[in-house]
């Protein structure tokens, strides 16, 4: 299990990476914690992210050159922020707009009525 | 907020739950703490907050999952792999030692098994290269007559072509007639050449096996009387570059073979080994109708959706209607007596595949080998390349407690359990392979010698990419069930426990360990065991009492081409200083020569089925006796100036036994006539000889067989002059007799031997055998004592400062030395105890098939266990007296 959600785990699987990078976009730097929380948050509680899913995505983004990193220690705490990279600024755009696509596609073929009009 | 102290005791308890990487372990504190602190918000104190957060994180497993998956992430894989073979080469070096023991000892299993992997599959190949090969049968007959059981693999001369026109299941048939060897001899040349692979057969020949015909054609070759087929080989020996088609060939100094056809060589894989096939309407027997009579070799074809074995039993059916009318004939009984008797035959059905590995006839037409033989090499091998991974397991494991450190340090600077086990595969995969091509080049440089010993053209499918497939499988195979223990036990240490020195290992440990000795042990003295008794065995034989004199004795083949000259010569021989005496006769005493029987009875009873004797009748002249050395022990020798001798036997104790005169005028036996021009027995005329002598029993064939009953009579058999030498120049001798052999027979080829040389020959597989168990038994005392060797040297250095101790607390060293090696007799013994009763069993199998054979004394065993022992003792005690002769000051000073 990699999120603990209310939706079906299949349909967000493949947009976790996506997620991540729209929130360091948005918001600069985080540190993991803060992610779960915040994803919490916007979701309004129907999504909550999994420390197993969370922090093996984190380090694949970042040996992949999507994010890079700084700690900042307090007393015997360390605390990890990401943040995105040049590439990672880039991709973050790409990977948006790919979802969009996707989502209008799957609107179609499925015949939905988007919630939006 | 959380305090520091808080803090430690977060990272003390996740290092505590397994957590070793070093970024994520920050990672986790700093996401632990903020829940942590979120729940003490509501109120909790820090330790019911932090098993909450623990709880809900799914407590250890899911912990190091996590960790595992960021460890295991693909693109660390690469550099994990080349980081294990990295390590893998800097331990192997490190240790070199142990690594030259492990490599040596798995490289010699290897070697042996690879070995025995390609005779084994020679063998198992004979024959299935044939089209149908499927439906091609061979006939063999198994019984009992007269209480003696038989197993021949020829059958009447009628017997194909009766199956091919009244049984419409068969295809095909073809017949084979050996006649011994020929001289042959191209009409154009001086010298004629001895040849062996010659044979008479059929005009069916070729459509029945699939030998190529590369000249003439194979449909009208062998069709009419002459004529002959002749192999590459032969052609280009006796022919040159020329066609042979339509030329001729000289057999034996008389008759002219016309060559039809040209044939590839028979492939070393075949039992039929021949270079000429002369048309079987050449052979006088071959219209033989006579269903008792068995001299011709019959293969046939099915018919294709035949079910051989209901065949087999009309086949039998088929045969008994044949045979019933000819026992009314000749001995007056019909079917119900003489299976009343306890007489029976069956017909089998050999599978031509089958003709190869299964067949053990005293006479058979090509060379044959032997299932059992097969299935020991199998297990040989099996138990050498085992020895040889034992070897490995058990220094490896021995050698945990200085890896033990090791493991330690690598788990407590981040290594999981699944990276200690793959670097511990990655050594033993390197060292199996290294040992592969090690093994793989000992077998390039002993199998020409191999070859020899085992009498076989194998070699190395080089060009075969599944053998190399499979060689390198094995490799990886082998590597991994070796390395497979030691990598999980070593990789299963507590890092806490093996660097505070503690191993808690000794106990079960040592246990497997030393059963893994007393298995190599096992293995190692069944083998002396058997090596000792077969050489006992062979002695035996040499030393026998054979009731003849089998020294010195010159056999001059083919002498019957020299024709008329033939008494000139021997009379010309006797006349040399080294020559006692000659005689002519083409049966010797060995394997290998004429042979013939008759049923003979006494005189005066009518004959039936339990008054008469199957003897042996053998063609000699009068001075036989004196040449084989053998003994008269009543009557007197034949006289070749009385006439009536020609009608006068001498017998062997054996059979005078078996006839039972009550006095010497009763000695006269007697048999059916037998009509030299039809070829048929006369069922109404009887013939009766005189017995002059008796001789004493000699053994004329293997020790596997009792002596029959047997007689010699005058006669006419010269393929063979005999000559009794005393001499000490064999050299001269010899070179004397050829000269005399060039006087009378120019041209001919002077073929001789020795009859110890023959006699010899007989035991061929028997020394062969030995020699094979010796040298499989020469390695696994090898490989054993490599392992018993590094064993030896690391408990040694284990024990070092135990020594120190004991010595300067006033220990001398020979307490010392018999205190290391005890443990290891004690191994010893018990490997004794436990291969004992094994190899006499296999041995009292083994020697069941001689009548002759020795006794299985204590003797033999105490031998071998004591060989086992000095061996065994002499490895360990190197290293306990070098530790016990080690300077305590040396050994105590550190730490």
């Amino acid at each position: 299990m990699y999120l603990r959600i209310m939706h079906s785990p299949e349909l967000l699987k493949g947009t976790l990476q996506t997620i991540i990078l729209k929130l360091l976009a948005d918001n600069g730097k985080m540190y993991g914690y803060e992610i779960t929380q915040r994803v919490k948050e916007l979701s309004n509680g129907s999504l909550v992210l999994t420390e197993g899913a969370l922090y093996p995505t984190l380090h694949k983004l970042e040996s992949e050159g999507l994010l890079t990193n700084e700690k900042i220690a307090v007393g015997k705490r360390v605390r990890k922020y990401y943040l995105l990279t040049e590439i990672g600024t880039s991709t973050v755009l790409k990977k948006i707009e790919d979802f969009e696509a996707f989502i209008s596609t799957m609107f179609n073929v499925l015949q939905l009525t988007p919630l939006r009009t | 907020m959380l305090t520091e102290e808080h803090i430690n005791y977060i990272i003390k308890d996740i290092t505590y739950r397994g957590i070793v990487d070093e970024e994520l372990g920050d990672e986790l504190v700093d996401h632990i703490s903020v829940l942590v602190e979120e729940k003490m918000k509501t109120g909790l104190r820090f330790i019911e907050a932090y098993d909450k957060t623990i709880g809900a994180f799914g407590r250890d497993d899911k912990m190091l999952e996590l960790q595992n998956e960021l460890t295991n992430q693909p693109n660390n894989t690469y550099v994990m792999i080349g980081n294990y073979f990295k390590v893998a080469f800097r331990n192997l070096t490190k240790h070199k030692f142990y690594s030259a023991i492990n490599i040596a000892g798995l490289a010699i299993g290897v070697a042996c098994t690879l070995l025995i992997y390609l005779y084994v599959s020679n063998e198992m190949n004979y024959d299935r290269f044939h089209k149908d090969g499927d439906r091609i049968f061979r006939i063999v007959r198994h019984g009992s007559l007269n209480g003696l059981e038989f197993d021949h693999a020829v059958s009447p001369a009628t017997m194909a072509f009766s199956m091919v026109a009244e049984l419409p299941e068969v295809e095909q048939a073809v017949r084979f007639r050996r006649n011994g060897s020929y001289l042959v001899k191209n009409p154009d040349s001086d010298e004629s050449t001895k040849e062996n692979g010659v044979v008479f057969t059929d005009s069916t020949f070729f459509e029945i096996f699939s030998f190529e015909v590369i000249d003439g054609s194979a449909d009208a070759s062998l069709t009419r009387p002459k004529t002959l087929a002749i192999s590459q080989s032969a052609a280009k020996k006796y022919f040159k570059s020329v066609s042979p088609i339509g030329k001729t060939l000289i057999m034996d100094g008389k008759d002219e073979y016309e060559v039809t056809a040209v044939f590839e060589d028979m492939p070393a894989n075949s039992h039929l080994q021949f270079d000429f096939l002369l048309s079987m309407s050449s052979y006088e027997g071959a219209n033989n109708q006579v269903w008792l009579s068995n001299n011709f070799y019959t293969y046939f074809k099915l018919r294709e959706d035949v079910n051989p074995k209901e065949f087999t039993a009309k086949l039998n059916d088929f045969y008994y209607g044949k045979i019933e009318p000819e026992l009314q004939r000749f001995a007056g009984v019909g079917l119900e007596e003489f299976r009343a008797v306890g007489n029976h035959i069956e017909l089998e059905a050999q599978l031509l595949a089958d003709v190869y590995l299964t067949s053990n006839f005293t006479f058979d037409i090509g060379k044959t080998g032997n299932e059992q033989t097969v299935y020991l090499f199998i297990a040989i091998a099996l138990f050498i390349l085992g020895l040889a991974c034992i070897n490995f397991m058990n220094l490896s494991t021995a050698r945990s407690a200085t890896r033990a450190k090791e493991v330690g340090v690598r788990k407590a600077l981040g290594s999981y359990r699944s990276h200690l086990v793959r670097q511990f595969l990655t050594e033993s995969i390197i060292i199996s392979l290294a040992a592969f091509i090690l093994g793989f080049v000992l077998v390039v440089m002993v199998l020409p010698g191999f070859n020899l010993l085992a009498e076989r053209t194998l070699a190395i499918p080089v060009s075969d990419i599944s053998f190399a497939a499979i060689l390198l499988m094995s490799a990886i195979i082998i590597g991994v069930i070796a390395g497979f223990y030691p990598a999980f036990f070593l990789s299963s240490f507590k890092p806490v426990n093996t660097l505070k020195g503690k191993l808690g290992m000794k106990g079960n440990n040592s246990f497997l360990r030393s059963s893994l000795v007393v298995f190599q042990f096992f293995v190692s003295i069944v083998l002396i065991i058997g090596t000792i008794a077969i050489q006992k065995q062979l002695d035996f034989i040499q030393n026998k009492k054979l009731g003849f004199n089998k020294e010195q004795v010159l056999l001059i083949h083919d002498a019957y081409m020299l024709t008329d000259s033939r008494e000139a010569f021997k009379e010309e021989l006797s006349g040399l200083n080294q020559v006692i005496s000659a005689s002519y006769s083409g049966f010797i005493p060995v394997n290998g020569y004429n042979r013939s029987d008759n049923m003979y009875w006494k005189k005066g009873v009518s004959p039936g089925e339990t008054n008469s004797a199957s003897t042996q009748t053998w063609a000699v002249d009068d001075e036989y006796i004196e040449t084989m050395g053998m003994e008269l022990v009543e009557g007197r020798n034949f006289d070749k100036n009385l006439a009536s001798d020609s009608m006068a036997v001498i017998i062997n104790e054996e059979a005078l036994r078996k006839f039972e005169f009550e006095n010497k005028d009763e000695w006269y036996i007697q048999t059916f006539a037998y009509d030299q021009k039809t070829g048929t027995v006369l069922s109404d005329v009887y013939e009766t000889y005189h017995v002059i002598g008796v001789v004493k029993d000699f053994h004329f064939e293997s020790l596997k067989q009792n002596i029959s009953p047997l007689m010699l009579k005058q006669g006419n058999s010269t393929s063979v002059l005999s000559v009794r030498l005393s001499t000490d120049d064999y050299k001269n001798t010899i070179e004397q007799v050829e000269e005399t052999w060039k006087k009378f027979g120019p041209g001919l080829p002077f073929n001789y031997n020795f009859m110890d040389d023959q006699f010899n020959k007989m035991y061929r597989s028997e020394v062969r055998l030995g020699t094979v168990f010796g040298v499989f038994a020469a390695l696994a005392i090898i490989i054993g004592c490599l392992g018993l060797f590094a064993l030896a040297t690391f408990m040694a250095e284990q024990r070092i400062k135990e020594i120190g101790i004991r010595k300067v607390l006033g220990a001398n060293v020979k307490g010392l030395v018999l205190m290391l090696t005890k443990d290891f007799s004690k191994l010893i013994i018990l490997a004794f105890v436990l291969a004992a009763p094994l190899s006499f069993w296999l041995l009292s199998i083994w020697l069941n098939d001689y009548t002759y054979r020795i006794d299985l004394s204590w003797d033999l065993f105490a031998i071998a266990g004591l060989v086992a022992f000095i061996i065994a003792w002499a490895t360990v005690s190197y290293q306990s007296v070098r530790a016990a002769l080690s300077n305590p000051v040396e050994s105590l000073k550190s730490e």
